[in-house]
């Protein structure tokens, strides 16, 4: 079964199944805004929903991670996390599940992380398409992750009285397999599928001025362009945008001392390269100075230096970090404004 | 070449938890540089390249890179020299021996040793560029037949911050080897060189085409110490630096010592010229 | 191993409300673990003995007359370790609040009459006096901040105050941003290390900590017009704490 559809009346049935398999985390509502958090009530569920405050990251990267625990006297470590526990994610636009390929490419690049595999190797992927844009923020088109580009386990897709589901792995299969509320898809529901995919074109356009590979090009020239000094004039270094991106995980190392002075636990929390100090050294050069080269590194570190590297876009399109920006920065804007400059070279 | 296995499989297994160094030498060696000589547990040997690093690891006080100044063929121990610029290293200035300290590594790219096999070596040290350059100098004296003509030239602001005093002396005696040491500041006591590292190299004596070059120093040093390399003719993939920055991971992962998007703790610490010039902006060392 | 002996600790307030020394009363099971390491010998709040030898002093509140300044001198000289505790110590704090009014003015409203009988100089913090050697910031304290700082003073280590703003602690709580509930919240230019405590209850950040270093005054003004705030909106909540000198306060509005 390659396709399998599930009536909307069915979902609650399916997802109350689901939890009894695996933690399940899905979206909910928290104030005017999104969260993804462990689901008790699965009618606190939203499916329609803008990306959520975090990307699920903080499941497979928390913000705060257990290294291992040590002694001070005598000298020993020990592993700090025991066992990893089988989880789902459910209801994943593809923006994030585009997030996802982008953080597993970085941690299995030798040498590898082996927390990070750990919680993947646990993970279960539920997607879901979304059929209109979330905002405006969003530049997901531009990206090609409009559309489910692989990464997940299932991917629901909405066509009124149902959801079909398309299977993408065996532990996905495992989850629709045997549950008589569950049916494989027929002819009428494939065809409904590729109606709706072709309504989206109309809905959906590229948000930037130009196709990604001139975005690329443009970023390879420019630099040292005007653009990254008002971008840098604006930004009040709030670390925002690097939080809230499903694809930034630059962390930072601390100890933490139990009372007794003798025993502790090493972290890696969340750290952000638009932080003052990021790139300072004990002997106080400072290798990144200045708000506007650390922006332009942000910028880079989705638009170029990975596709150099990986060939791969870390930006998602997801939107968030123009969402959340506190002073108005907006990664559309900035990527056309460039654009822009590089049409007045020419 | 066991011990080589061993290392990579700990990193690759558990890159992020320590293994057991324990201090069995300490001294100061200026006021502001302390030398350590580290055993690893079962006397396994460090098996790295000259130019690599560890992370040094002092549980509450989390871990610092630092340049690993012996050579790979000073077996059964490793030595680092460490100056107290900060919370970690002056904690670690207050350790001495017999006390243990977690060690993760070796990390990153070393000097290209096989590249420069049968070539000239000419060293630009200056201040603590010294330290990870012993590692090459130390390896070169035990290979010496492997490398033509050999040239140090050793920079630093005075004459009671000069790092190895001993050591250097000894390499000044050796024949194979031509040394010269400037200071910026003079005391009484100084019979050699006063003035800054650059005034040295106009007068070496080189054949550019066999020549590599092996630059350490400050940021600010390298600009102009490779004008001056330039200008002697040297080919831009045969200067050879090593790039300090603020290493958390070792892994090319946290992405604190990021130059654009090489992470130096993984393609660098050490870089030939080529590398440098083909950054965008962001590499301080690269001259402008 | 021999035993060392545990360092003692003392605790002073000036011009504050005590509150956090409440705070650290409050500990509850903590403080009592806090004691298994130190021997607090001077706690008005907590006990009664009234000890004067101690090796670490915890300050609270600013400093505001010329006897506060020659108690603090007197303290400074017993002292190893100078604590500055909570925002009055630390920043001044509200106390700042008086600086804005000539002195003379301030002493007439306050005391009136009496005002001659009363010295009192400009309200600040412990470290525009003396040498402090750790800051713990905060209206009031954060706990586990406050034993991070405790363990630093024990293992000898300097404790470095984030130099981030608020808002990295609050994304990562996953809180919903103060401004898109159209309140004005200063944890954009607050340094962090409260773990955006505030605002994780459900208030504002009022710039309890001071701030960054290197506060961003452009963008912060983008992110007024962005909400359609005004500067006198964010400047009444700025200077609550962040004015001991009264310097912001005049400037700006000027």
């Amino acid at each position: 079964m390659k396709y399998a559809v599930i009536k909307k009346e069915d979902l609650n049935k399916w997802v109350e199944h689901l939890k009894k398999t695996a933690r399940l985390y899905a979206p909910k509502k928290k104030e005017n805004q999104f969260i993804f958090r462990p689901i008790k009530d699965v009618n606190e569920i939203t499916l329609k929903y803008i990306p959520t405050i975090l990307p699920p990251k903080k499941y497979y990267y928390p913000q705060k991670e257990k290294l291992f625990r040590f002694k001070i006297k005598p000298f020993k470590t020990a592993k700090a996390i025991k066992a990893f526990e089988e989880y789902i994610l459910f209801a994943v636009h593809t923006c994030d599940i585009a997030g996802i390929q982008c953080m597993d490419v970085i941690f299995r690049e030798g040498p590898e992380d082996p927390n990070y595999l750990n919680r993947k190797d646990k993970m279960t992927i539920i997607g879901i398409e979304c059929l209109e844009y979330c905002d405006k923020y969003a530049n997901c088109t531009s990206m090609g992750n409009h559309v489910p580009r692989g990464g997940y386990d299932l991917m629901m897709v909405d066509l009124g009285e149902k959801f079909i589901l398309h299977i993408n792995s065996e532990k996905g299969e495992r989850l629709v397999h045997g549950l008589a509320y569950i049916k494989e898809a027929d002819e009428k529901d494939m065809l409904n599928l590729e109606r709706v995919r072709e309504a989206k074109k109309k809905v959906f356009k590229e948000e930037f001025n130009a196709s990604l590979i001139k975005v690329y090009e443009t970023f390879d020239k420019h630099f040292a362009s005007k653009v990254w000094q008002d971008v840098g004039r604006r930004c009040v270094a709030c670390g925002n945008c690097t939080n809230v991106c499903p694809t930034c995980y630059c962390f930072d190392v601390m100890d933490e001392m139990e009372l007794s002075l003798n025993q502790g636990m090493r972290y890696r929390i969340w750290n952000s390269c638009q932080m003052d100090d990021f790139a300072k050294v004990a002997g106080g050069e400072d290798f990144r100075k200045g708000r506007d080269g650390r922006q332009r590194h942000r910028y880079y570190r989705k638009f170029k230096y990975p596709v150099d590297k990986f060939n791969r876009y870390f930006c998602t399109g997801c939107g968030r970090c123009t969402r959340t920006c506190m002073a108005q920065i907006s990664l559309v804007e900035t990527v056309n404004s460039l654009l822009a400059e590089e049409g007045e070279l020419r | 070449m066991i011990d080589r296995e061993i290392l990579l499989a700990k990193i690759k297994t558990t890159p992020y938890k320590p293994m057991k160094g324990k201090i069995i030498e300490a001294r100061m060696l200026t006021e502001k540089e302390k030398f350590f000589r580290i055993e690893l547990e079962g006397k396994i040997n460090l098996s790295h390249e000259p130019g690599q690093f560890v992370m040094v690891s002092i549980f509450g006080f989390t871990e610092a890179p630092i340049s690993i100044c012996s050579s790979p063929t000073d077996k059964g121990f490793f030595d680092l020299t460490v100056r107290n610029v900060g919370v970690f290293t002056d904690k670690l200035h207050k350790l001495g021996r017999g006390d243990i300290v977690g060690i993760r590594g070796p990390f990153g790219i070393g000097f290209p040793i096989d590249n420069m096999f049968g070539y000239d070596i000419l060293i630009v040290a200056g201040g603590l560029g010294i330290v990870p350059l012993r590692s090459l100098i130390r390896y070169i004296m035990h290979h010496k037949n492997d490398f033509g003509h050999v040239q140090i030239l050793i920079g630093c602001k005075t004459p009671q911050e000069l790092l190895f005093k001993e050591e250097t002396k000894e390499w000044m005696r050796r024949s194979e080897i031509r040394m010269n040491c400037t200071v910026d500041r003079a005391d009484p006591d100084w019979h050699g060189n006063i003035g800054l590292i650059t005034t040295l190299i106009p007068g070496v004596d080189i054949i550019p085409a066999r020549t590599y070059a092996v630059v350490v120093g400050p940021p600010i040093m390298y600009r102009f110490v490779i004008v001056e390399l330039l200008k002697k003719n040297i080919p831009d993939h045969q200067i050879i630096v090593s790039l300090e920055r603020r290493m958390r991971c070792g892994l090319g992962k946290c992405g604190h010592c990021q130059v654009e998007g090489v992470y130096v703790c993984q393609s660098g610490p050490v870089f030939n010229y080529s590398q440098l010039r083909s950054f965008k902006g962001e590499c301080h060392e690269k001259a402008v | 191993m021999k035993k060392q002996s545990k360092p003692k600790v003392a605790f002073f307030d000036f011009t504050d409300c005590e509150g956090c020394q409440l705070q650290f009363a409050n500990m509850g099971v903590t403080l009592l673990e806090i004691t298994k390491l130190v021997d607090i010998v001077n706690f008005r709040e907590v006990m009664s003995e009234q000890g004067e030898d101690y090796e670490i002093a915890f300050i609270e509140g600013s400093i505001t007359s010329d006897n506060d300044v020659m108690r603090i001198k007197k303290i400074r000289e017993k002292a190893k370790v100078i604590v500055s505790l909570g925002a009055c110590a630390t920043i001044g704090g509200v106390n700042g609040i008086k600086n804005r009014t000539p002195l003379e003015i301030a002493k007439q409203r306050v005391y009136g009459e009496k005002k001659e009988t009363v010295n009192t100089i400009i309200a600040m913090p412990v470290h525009k006096v003396v040498k402090v050697d750790y800051f713990i910031h905060g209206c009031p304290i954060y706990i586990p901040e406050v034993i991070n700082v405790i363990e630093c003073i024990l293992m000898g280590k300097p404790y470095v105050v984030p130099n981030y703003a608020v808002c990295t602690e609050c994304k990562m709580n996953e809180n919903v941003c103060r401004y898109e509930k159209d309140e004005e919240c200063l944890g954009t230019v607050t340094r962090a290390g409260c773990n955006s405590w505030c605002i994780n209850n459900g208030n504002r950040c009022y710039g309890c900590r001071g701030l960054v270093d290197n506060p961003a005054v452009d963008g912060q003004k983008d992110i007024l017009l962005k909400y359609g705030l005004k500067l006198e909106d964010i400047l009444k909540h700025f200077t609550l704490y962040n004015d001991s000198v009264g310097e912001k306060y005049d400037k700006e509005l000027k």
